[in-house]
C-alpha cells in the first residue's frame, strides 16, 4: 500500500525501467527548477509592487495637499511655505525648461561624438576616448554642480552680463545638465551604433555614401530604438537631477516665464526644503514628488509611444 | 552536387577541350604570361582593360593577407575569384573599392588602377571611387528602409536625380535590371527586409547598380541562397556584364564555370593561377589549381 | 528623511567630544546650525572642566524640533522660537541661549566699504523686487554723499529653510507692511526676485561674484570674512554698525519677562544703538522629562554656560545672554518635572 502511493506520486517521472535513484534525481531537479522559476517570478513581481507602493505612499502622504487645493497646487505661481501657498508651477516650469535645454544641447553633441568614435576615430584614440566618455558618465552629479557654480556661472556672467546678471539661472542649469548627460547619451549611442553589422555599414559606404550619409540613412535608422532609449534615459536623469541643479538654478520660487533667469526645479525645491519641512509644507513637497514621478513617467511613456509610431510607419 | 550539374560541368569541359585543339600537357611546358595577364585570353571578343593590379600586398597588422598580387581585369566580363577559405579573396575584393580603409590596422603596398587611375593615390577620394565600384555581400542586407528607398537613397544623395519622376524611373530601371521589378512593383513602400532572401539579394544588386558604377564586386553573393534564387542571380550576372564589369568570389566551382569569363585561383594570399575560365577548368595550368578544382584540395 | 539621517550621522561623527565621553555621561541635543560653533566650544570647555561630553547634531532648526518632539534627544535647538500654543501642544518649554545678528552685505564697486546706508523700508522694497537699480531715488535719498552707479540690484537669499531667513524676513515684515502682506516672515519664503544660495558661504560667494548683489548673512560669518556690510537705520532713526555692542543694545531693551514662553524676536528694537536684525537662538526641552538624570545634566551644562561661556561666545562673535535674562531662564527651569512630578532643578 505504502509503496503503491509512492509510485503513484512519482509517476510523472517513472518511465518504465527508471531506477529509484534516477527518479529521485529527476524529482529533485524538478523541485529546484520550480523554486528557481518561482523566485525569478517573485523578483519580477516585487518590482511592480515596489513601483505601486511608491506611488501609493506618495499619494497618501500628499493627500492633504491634493485634496485641499489640487488646482491651486498645479497653477499657483509661487511656493511660499511661510504663507502656506504651495504653487508647483515655477518648479514644474523650471524642471521642463532645464531638461529640454539639456536634451536640445546634449543630443546633437552626443550623437556627434558617438559618430566620431564609431566611424572616424583612429584606432589608437578610440579606446582612450571611449574610456574617457565612460569615466565622465560615471562622475557624480555633484561634481558637475560644483563645476557649474565655480566655472560656468561666472563665465556666463562674464560673457553675457545682461542675460546672466548673477550667472545662475534656468539656462545655466540646463547647460550643466547637458554636460552631465552628454557622456551618458554618448556612451549608449556609441554602444548601439557598434551593434550595426559591419556589412550593413560597408554596403552603404560601398554605394559611395559619405560618412554623414551612411550615418543618417543607414546607421541611425538601424539603431534608432537604442539611441532613443539613450536620449530618454538622459532626459530622465536631467528631470530628476538634484544637486547639480540646486547649485546653479538660482532657487527662485516665483514663476517667471524666463529662460536665462532664476527659477527652481522640482528636485531642487524638494532638496532645499524637505529636511526642514513638516505639516502642510511636507505634504505639499510630497505632492511635488508625485508630480515629478508622473512627469518622468509621462516622458518615458510618450517616448515609447513615439518610437512605436516611427517603427510602425517604417514597417 | 547533383547529377545534372555534374553532367553540365563535364560537357563544358569536354567542349572546351575539344575547341582548343592542341591540348598542352598539364603544368609542363606552360607559357609564362606577362605579369597579371591570364594564361589564356578569350579570343572571341575584344576586351578592354578595366582594373589593373600590380604587386599588391596587404597586411592586417603583422599578418600578411595578400602577397604580390598582379592581375588585369577586363571590362564587361565576369571574373571569378576562387580558392580555399581565408586565402584572401574578400580582402582582395575590398582593395578594389578601398573598403579596407575602414579597418585601421590595414597597410597596403602595390598598385591598383581603375581606368588608368591609381585608386590609392593621395588625391583620390574614396567616396568618388566607391561610386564607381558597387559592392554586394554574402548576406543580403537591405537597409532599414522601404524597397524604394533602398534603391533611391544613394542616387538621391549623389544628386543623380532631382525630380521625383526621374527618381521613380531610376528605381524602376535598377529593379528591372536586377530582375526584381515584377515581384515588388506593387509593394515598393514595404520594408526591404520583408522580402525573401533571394529577393533581398537582388534588391542589394539593384541598390548597387542604381548608382551606375563601372565595376560591381560580389562577395559570395549566392552562398546564403537557395538553388533557385542562385540560378536567378547567375542569370542576372550574365546579363549585367553588358553594362558592368563584375568581379565575384565564389566557393561553387559550377557557378564559376557557368558565369565567369575569367577565373583567378587564390591560395594563402597568393594568386596561383589566372586563366580564361574554360581553360582553368579544362586544363589547369598549375597543380594546386587542378587539385582544388577537382576537389582533391581544400 | 534619508538626508536628515545622513546629516545627523555626519554631525554625530563631527561631535568628537561626544564620542570620547562614556555613554552615561553624554548629553544629547540636535537642531540649529547657527549656534553650533559656540555650543561645541562650550561643550569642549565643559568636557575639560567637568568631564561630561555633548553630542550635538547640527541638523537645522526643523530637525531639532522634530527630534525633541520624538524624544530622541534630551534637548532641541531652534533659531526661531516656537509660539506658546505650539509649545503647549507638545509639552515643551523654551528659552534663549545665545544671541547673534543678521547683516546685509553687498558688492557694489565704486562705493566705499561699509558705508552704504539703508533703512528697513528700502531693504524690503529691494528684496520685494520693487527697487531694481542702485541709483534708485529711495537709495539715493538715504545716501546723499554717495555717487551711486546704475547697476542692477541682484538680491541674494538663503535657498534652504533657515533661522537666518526667519530673522531677516521677520525684520522686513516688521518695518514694511506690504512686505509683511505679500512675502511675509518664515524660515522658507518665496522671494519675487533674485538668487537663492545655500548657507552663509553660498550667499557670500554669490554676492562676491555678482556685481550689484546684496545678501544677508550671520554676523559672525560677515565679520570673519570681512564682508562689505550695510549700515542700517534702526527704530530710533540712527544708522548703526553691526557689532556685539549693537546686538547687546538691542537685547538690553528686550522685555523677556513679559514674553510668554520666552517668545521674543529682537528685531527692530528701540534704543539709539540697537542693531535692528538681532535674534536669539533657543533651546527646547520637555516639561515632563522621562530621564531626570539626563535632564539635570543638561540643565547643569546650560547653567554653567550662562555663567562661564561669555568669553567663548564673544570670541566667536556671538552675544551671550545678559545676566538678568539668564536668571529668568534659571527660574523657569523650576517647571521641569520628573516622571513622579518631582522638581529636578535646582
Ligand atoms: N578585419 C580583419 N582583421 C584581421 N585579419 C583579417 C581581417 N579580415 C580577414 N583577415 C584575415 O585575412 C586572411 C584573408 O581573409 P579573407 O580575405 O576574408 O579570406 P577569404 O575571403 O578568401 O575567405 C584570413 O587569414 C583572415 O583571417
Ligand atoms: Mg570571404
Amino acid at each position: 500500500m505504502h509503496v503503491s502511493t509512492k509510485r503513484l506520486a512519482s509517476s510523472r517521472f517513472a518511465f518504465p525501467g527508471a531506477s529509484d535513484k534516477e527518479i529521485r534525481i529527476l524529482k529533485r531537479n524538478a523541485l529546484i527548477d520550480r523554486a528557481f522559476e518561482r523566485s525569478t517570478q517573485a523578483f519580477a513581481l516585487a518590482v511592480l509592487l515596489l513601483l505601486g507602493a511608491i506611488l501609493v505612499s506618495l499619494c497618501v502622504s500628499s493627500w492633504d495637499t491634493l485634496s485641499a487645493h489640487a488646482v491651486d497646487f498645479l497653477t499657483g505661481d509661487r511656493w511660499a511655505a511661510n504663507m502656506e501657498m504651495f504653487g508647483a508651477l515655477p518648479a514644474i516650469y523650471g524642471t521642463l525648461v532645464t531638461s529640454l535645454i539639456a536634451v536640445a544641447i546634449a543630443v546633437p553633441v552626443s550623437f556627434g561624438i558617438a559618430i566620431f568614435l564609431t566611424e572616424k576615430c583612429p584606432e589608437i584614440l578610440r579606446r582612450p576616448l571611449g574610456i574617457t566618455v565612460e569615466l565622465l558618465a560615471g562622475i557624480p552629479s555633484i561634481i558637475y554642480g560644483m563645476w557649474g557654480v565655480e566655472m560656468l556661472a561666472p563665465f556666463l556672467n562674464h560673457i553675457f552680463p545682461d542675460l546672466f546678471p548673477a550667472g545662475s539661472g534656468l539656462a545655466t542649469a540646463g547647460l550643466v545638465l547637458a554636460i552631465m548627460i552628454i557622456p551618458f547619451i554618448t556612451a549608449i549611442s556609441r554602444d548601439v551604433m557598434l551593434t550595426v553589422p559591419p556589412i550593413t555599414r560597408e554596403s552603404a559606404y560601398g554605394l559611395g555614401c559619405t560618412t554623414w550619409e551612411v550615418v543618417r540613412g543607414v546607421i541611425f535608422p538601424t539603431v534608432r530604438h537604442g539611441m532613443m532609449g539613450g536620449v530618454v534615459l538622459g532626459l530622465g536623469r536631467a528631470l530628476g537631477e538634484t544637486m547639480a541643479v540646486t547649485f546653479v538654478i538660482g532657487n527662485n520660487l516665483f514663476f517667471h516665464p524666463t529662460i536665462t533667469g532664476q527659477g527652481t526645479s522640482i528636485a531642487a525645491l524638494i532638496a532645499n526644503q524637505f529636511p526642514e519641512a513638516d505639516g502642510a509644507q511636507r505634504s505639499a513637497l510630497l505632492a511635488l514628488g508625485l508630480v515629478l514621478f508622473l512627469i518622468t513617467f509621462a516622458v518615458l511613456a510618450t517616448a515609447r509611444y513615439m518610437l512605436n509610431r516611427i517603427e510602425r510607419r517604417a514597417a | 552536387m547533383n547529377d545534372t550539374t555534374l553532367q553540365n560541368f563535364q560537357t563544358q569541359q569536354d567542349s572546351s577541350t575539344a575547341s582548343e585543339g592542341a591540348v598542352r600537357g598539364p603544368y609542363s611546358e606552360a607559357p609564362t604570361p606577362d605579369k597579371g595577364q591570364p594564361v589564356t585570353r578569350n579570343e572571341s571578343v575584344e576586351e578592354n582593360l578595366s582594373v589593373r593590379v600590380r604587386d599588391l600586398s596587404l597586411w592586417y597588422g603583422e599578418h600578411q593577407a595578400l602577397d604580390d598580387i598582379s592581375i588585369d581585369i577586363f571590362a564587361n566580363t565576369v571574373t571569378a575569384l576562387i580558392g580555399p577559405s581565408g586565402c584572401g579573396k574578400s580582402t582582395f575584393l575590398r582593395c578594389l573599392n578601398r573598403m579596407n580603409d575602414l579597418i585601421s590596422s590595414v597597410s597596403i603596398k602595390g598598385l591598383v588602377e581603375m581606368d588608368g587611375r591609381d585608386v590609392n593615390a593621395r588625391g583620390m577620394d574614396e567616396v568618388a571611387l566607391r561610386r564607381r565600384v558597387g559592392m554586394v555581400f554574402q548576406k543580403p542586407n537591405p537597409f532599414p528602409k522601404s524597397i524604394y528607398e533602398n534603391v533611391a537613397y544613394a542616387p538621391r544623395m549623389h544628386d543623380m536625380v532631382s525630380r521625383k519622376a526621374d527618381q521613380d524611373e531610376l528605381v524602376e530601371r535598377a529593379l528591372r535590371d536586377a530582375g526584381l521589378w515584377n515581384e515588388v512593383k506593387d509593394k515598393l513602400y514595404e520594408p526591404g527586409t520583408s522580402l525573401s532572401g533571394g529577393q533581398q539579394q537582388r534588391l542589394c544588386i539593384a541598390r548597387a547598380i542604381a548608382v551606375r558604377p563601372d565595376v560591381i564586386l560580389m562577395d559570395e553573393p549566392t552562398s546564403a541562397l537557395d538553388p533557385i534564387s542562385t540560378a536567378t542571380i547567375e542569370d542576372l550576372m550574365d546579363k549585367l556584364k553588358q553594362d558592368f564589369t563584375i568581379v565575384t568570389v565564389t566557393h561553387n566551382m559550377q557557378q564559376a564555370a557557368r558565369v565567369a569569363d575569367y577565373t583567378a585561383f587564390f591560395h594563402l594570399g597568393e594568386m596561383i593561377e589566372y586563366n580564361a575560365t574554360k581553360q582553368m577548368f579544362a586544363n589547369p595550368h598549375t597543380k594546386k589549381a587542378e587539385d582544388y578544382i577537382t576537389g582533391r584540395y581544400g | 528623511m534619508l538626508k536628515t539621517s545622513c546629516s545627523a550621522l555626519l554631525a554625530g561623527v563631527l561631535a568628537l567630544h561626544g564620542i570620547q565621553a562614556s555613554a552615561q555621561e553624554t548629553m544629547t541635543g540636535a537642531g540649529a546650525t547657527f549656534p553650533y560653533p559656540v555650543y561645541s566650544q562650550w561643550a569642549d570647555d565643559y568636557q575639560d572642566a567637568k568631564g561630561i561630553g555633548l553630542n550635538y547634531q547640527a541638523i537645522g532648526s526643523g530637525g531639532g524640533i522634530k527630534q525633541i518632539t520624538a524624544k530622541t534627544v534630551t534637548f532641541g535647538a531652534s533659531d526661531a522660537p516656537l509660539k506658546k500654543d505650539e509649545l503647549d501642544e507638545h509639552g515643551l518649554m523654551q528659552w534663549p541661549m545665545i544671541m547673534g545678528g543678521v547683516v546685509p552685505v553687498l558688492n557694489l564697486p565704486g562705493t566705499e566699504k561699509n558705508s552704504l546706508k539703508l533703512d528697513g523700508e528700502t531693504l524690503a522694497d529691494i528684496y520685494a523686487g520693487k527697487i531694481t537699480h542702485w541709483d534708485d531715488a529711495a537709495i539715493a535719498d538715504l545716501n546723499p554723499d554717495v555717487d551711486l552707479p546704475d547697476t542692477a540690484i541682484t538680491p541674494v537669499y538663503r535657498a534652504e529653510g533657515s533661522g537666518t531667513n526667519f530673522l531677516f524676513t521677520h525684520y522686513l515684515s516688521q518695518v514694511n507692511d506690504e512686505f509683511a502682506d505679500t512675502i511675509g516672515e518664515g524660515k522658507s519664503v518665496a522671494w519675487p526676485a533674485g538668487v537663492g544660495a545655500k548657507a552663509n558661504a553660498g550667499v557670500a560667494k554669490q554676492v562676491a561674484e555678482t556685481e550689484g548683489a546684496i545678501g544677508y548673512v550671520e554676523f559672525a560669518y560677515a565679520k570673519q570674512n570681512d564682508l562689505d556690510h550695510i549700515r542700517l537705520r534702526n527704530h530710533d532713526g540712527e544708522y548703526v554698525e553691526p557689532s556685539s555692542d549693537s546686538f547687546k543694545a538691542a537685547a538690553a531693551n528686550a522685555d523677556w519677562s513679559n514674553a510668554p514662553g520666552f517668545y521674543l524676536v529682537l528685531t527692530d528694537q528701540v534704543g539709539a544703538d540697537s542693531w535692528p536684525i538681532t535674534g536669539a537662538s533657543f533651546i527646547l526641552m520637555h516639561k515632563q522629562v522621562e530621564d531626570p538624570a539626563a535632564a539635570k545634566r543638561v540643565l547643569e551644562f546650560f547653567d554653567w554656560a550662562y555663567a562661564n561661556g561669555g568669553d567663548a561666545a564673544n570670541e566667536l562673535d556671538y552675544v551671550p545672554m545678559p545676566e538678568n535674562v539668564a536668571d529668568q531662564v534659571r527660574d523657569s527651569w523650576g517647571d521641569i518635572e520628573g516622571p513622579q512630578g518631582e522638581s529636578i532643578w535646582p
